[in-house]
């Protein structure tokens, strides 16, 4: 074996052990695990998106709870007022929440850095009276009940099926982004955020890839948003709070920006650490929390991916040390 | 190939930890075992409506109360299990309500959601507590709904006197008594406070709705309700209505106090009329702005002096001193707590030596219960299999420096036909 065949091997390998863990854990797990764990997809899908627009196009978006909210409705509403199955409303909720982030993309174009961060936190504001609004269509402040969906497999609680759903339809988004970003579109969005007036002068058009990148990130989010409303089974205003988008930013950045696998690391951290920091001390959970997040970023400033990094070299070299040890045994 | 070794053998430990784990659940009732009876619900301890904190801390205290103590069978607690009761915060919001309703019922296999509190949160979760068929019972709302949609939420039931009634009781007192009042209403804008102007419209009956002149509504995050209160003075109303939680029924009083608008009449629902909030209404208006406010009520007083000498009076605030020592026993929310945990108890007791879900459903509809000591003389606490309506007596009471005044007799609002 060479060590590039070696390299594609151990990688398909954790691929592989990923997966298997995904496939296999719900059945170890506490139910309600389980429904946490098909948190941590949800999260997964949305900061995936997030990362599209802010790690590879450097747009900064702290109202991504929105496009989740959007999703989230598209799915209430077709399932409860249109009796769309539920299942079926998450593409469309993709689509619809997609085709909003393209618009919203449009305006935006005018801004950037601080500014179009203050306008996208106007989007997180806004959709929570917005929503509350239109009651008759949203159902206000009371929101909207959906069906808990019964697993269709006998031997599955509904919760390891929410975990399946989500992981399943985690996976498909994850293998769509990184098909995505490692080609031609990957590196035109990277161009925009690294070098605009090159990537302009050498005939790309910023206005086309800076809406492209919200557009994907609100499909992402709208997917994310589907798939919540379905594990939740309600939707109100205030299950998309200001906080929410802020969350999901910090979980892009700890996972580190510009990395897809980072993600993984960076949903486990937004659904495991603010409930756990609320469990060491229930009187202020916010404080433990912080504390934590600036020891994460303190610690690896660069995101759970930028740490692999750093730390790739020294594992490359214990790979070779192995690899020439073992080259050597079978030589001799 | 040591990787792969590696790698195999991580997967079938994780195999043999799953299988482990398939093998681990039962199917015994959940939340019931020999020693124990895990109950659970969701109460407000923060935000806008966390005045209502003190209800699950008075369960709570009577649940112990009940552990400590040998019952009829003489066993400790009820046939010999101990009562556990957990309570989250939810923070008056349904979205938190939807979470921690799910750890409750998934994570710590509570038996039954007994008291959680509110009618937006509650309903969140209706839908989810009667798929997966875990009593949600004597839920801290009086909307109108717990009792009257159990063909399709058969495991759901409130517990006190619904608001439809007790509003359609001010509204036949204002027919026979202030025939000409101009009536307005300042309420929540939510399904709490749409229900008791339902109620008011039905006890004012067609011939007298025209007389409501003004309704203006807040959202319960509001921080003021100065815009509404003007409104409702220049609409030249006298006799005031007050629909809303605690803390925007004080904030209505102060700011009526601070433009010096008194109403020649007005009327506080049962759950903000409290001695307790209308005492911090007074502290913050003046005694004379809150003064011959008039309102309901179907439990004892603890701010009364009058109750001294009664035997609940006495078990509560011996409870109280107990097991609550820091809490204030004057706050009549305690005591709410108390008397709900007490229906629970009986319930409990009633659904037989091994409590099942059903059994627990069957023993809270087939209640006819007189002893409830923290309940009014006559109160009775009654149910039937399409009677989901426990509690529906009630007194009117007029506010006066610090004390209620019962006037009227105890009056039966339970819907027709039950």
């Amino acid at each position: 074996m060479t060590p590039r065949l070696a390299s594609v091997a151990v990688r398909a390998a954790a691929v592989a052990a990923v997966a298997a863990l995904v496939v296999l854990l719900p059945h170890a797990f506490d139910d309600f695990l389980n429904y946490r764990f098909a948190f941590v997809g949800i999260y997964f899908i949305a900061i995936i998106g997030l990362n599209v627009l802010t790690g590879y196009n450097g747009q900064i978006s702290l109202g991504h709870g929105a496009f989740l909210a959007f999703g989230a409705y598209t799915t209430a509403i077709l399932s409860t007022n249109y009796g769309v199955g539920e299942y079926w409303t998450i593409p469309i909720a993709g689509v619809v929440t997609g085709l909003f982030g393209l618009a919203f993309g449009l305006p935006a174009l005018r801004l950037s850095g601080v500014y179009l961060a203050l306008a996208t936190f106007g989007l997180a504001v806004s959709i929570v009276l917005v929503a509350k609004r239109f009651e008759g269509f949203t159902g206000g402040g009371g929101g909207k009940t959906l069906t808990l969906p019964s697993s269709p497999f006998g031997a599955l609680s509904t919760n390891e099926w929410l975990s399946y759903l989500t992981w399943g339809v985690a996976g498909l988004m994850f293998v769509a982004a990184w098909l995505l970003t490692r080609g031609r579109l990957g590196r035109s969005l990277r161009a925009v955020r690294e070098a605009p007036i090159a990537a302009v002068s050498s005939g790309l058009s910023l206005a086309r890839y800076k809406t492209l990148a919200f557009g994907i990130a609100a499909a992402y989010a709208g997917v994310a948003g589907s798939l919540l409303a379905i594990a939740v089974a309600y939707v109100n205003p205030d299950t998309f709070p200001v906080s929410l988008s802020i969350l999901l930013l910090t979980g892009a950045v700890l996972g580190g920006l510009g990395s897809l696998e980072g993600m993984l690391f960076g949903a486990l951290f937004i659904e495991f650490v603010p409930k756990w920091a609320e469990s060491i001390d229930n009187r202020a959970p916010s404080v433990i929390y912080g504390l934590i997040l600036l020891g994460a970023l303190f610690v690896i400033p660069s995101g759970a991916s930028g740490l692999l990094q750093r730390l790739a070299p020294s594992l490359k070299s214990a790979g070779e040390r192995l690899y020439s040890r073992h080259n050597s045994r079978v030589q001799a | 190939m040591r990787r792969v070794l590696l790698a195999a053998g991580a997967v079938a430990a994780v195999a043999g930890v799953a299988i482990a784990g398939a093998f681990a659940r039962t199917a015994a009732t959940p939340g019931v075992t020999s020693r124990l009876v895990t109950i659970g619900g969701t109460f407000p301890l923060s935000g806008p409506a966390s005045s209502y904190a003190p209800i699950p801390v008075g369960m709570k205290a009577y649940f112990s109360y009940v552990n400590a103590r040998k019952g009829p069978d003489g066993l400790r607690g009820v046939g010999g299990r101990q009562i556990v009761f957990k309570y989250y915060d939810d923070g008056y919001n349904p979205a938190n309500t939807v979470q921690r309703t799910r750890q409750l019922v998934e994570q710590d296999h509570v038996f039954a959601l007994v008291g959680g509190l509110g009618t937006e949160p509650q309903e969140a979760v209706v839908a989810y507590a009667n798929q997966q068929k875990v009593p949600q019972i004597y839920v801290s709302s009086g909307a109108t709904e717990w009792g009257a949609n159990h063909d399709k939420y058969p495991w759901t039931i409130g517990w006190q006197p619904d608001y439809q009634a007790e509003a359609a009781l001010y509204g036949r007192y204002i027919v026979s008594n202030l025939p000409n009042a101009k009536i307005g209403v300042i309420y929540q804008n939510d399904s709490y406070g749409k229900d008791y102007i339902a109620g008011l419209e039905a006890g004012l009956g067609p011939a007298h709705k025209s007389q409501i002149v003004a309704t203006r509504g807040f959202e319960v995050t509001d921080t003021s309700v100065l815009s509404q209160v003007i409104d409702l003075r220049k609409a030249g109303v006298d006799t005031l209505m007050i629909f809303g939680t605690p803390s925007p029924t004080i904030r209505t009083y102060a700011t009526m106090a601070k433009i010096g608008w008194k109403p020649a009449n007005i009327f506080v629902n049962s759950v903000s009329g409290t001695a307790t909030f209308l005492g911090i209404a007074t502290s913050l208006a003046g005694a004379a702005e809150v003064n011959d406010s008039i309102t309901t009520y179907y439990t004892k007083d603890p701010a009364n002096p009058a109750w001294d000498n009664d035997a609940g009076m006495k078990l509560y605030r011996q409870i109280m001193a107990k097991y609550v020592p820091s809490g204030d026993a004057k706050n009549g929310l305690y005591l709410y707590g108390m008397a709900k945990a007490y229906t629970f108890v009986q319930a409990l007791r009633a659904a037989g030596k091994n409590p099942t879900r059903e059994s627990l459903m069957n023993a809270v509809l087939n209640m006819n219960d007189k002893t409830n000591p923290f309940l009014l003389p006559g109160v009775v606490t009654k149910t039937g299999k399409n009677d989901y309506f426990p509690i529906s007596q009630q007194r009117l009471l007029r506010w006066n420096n610090g004390l209620f005044t019962p006037f009227g007799s105890l009056v039966d609002t339970r819907p027709k036909g039950l």
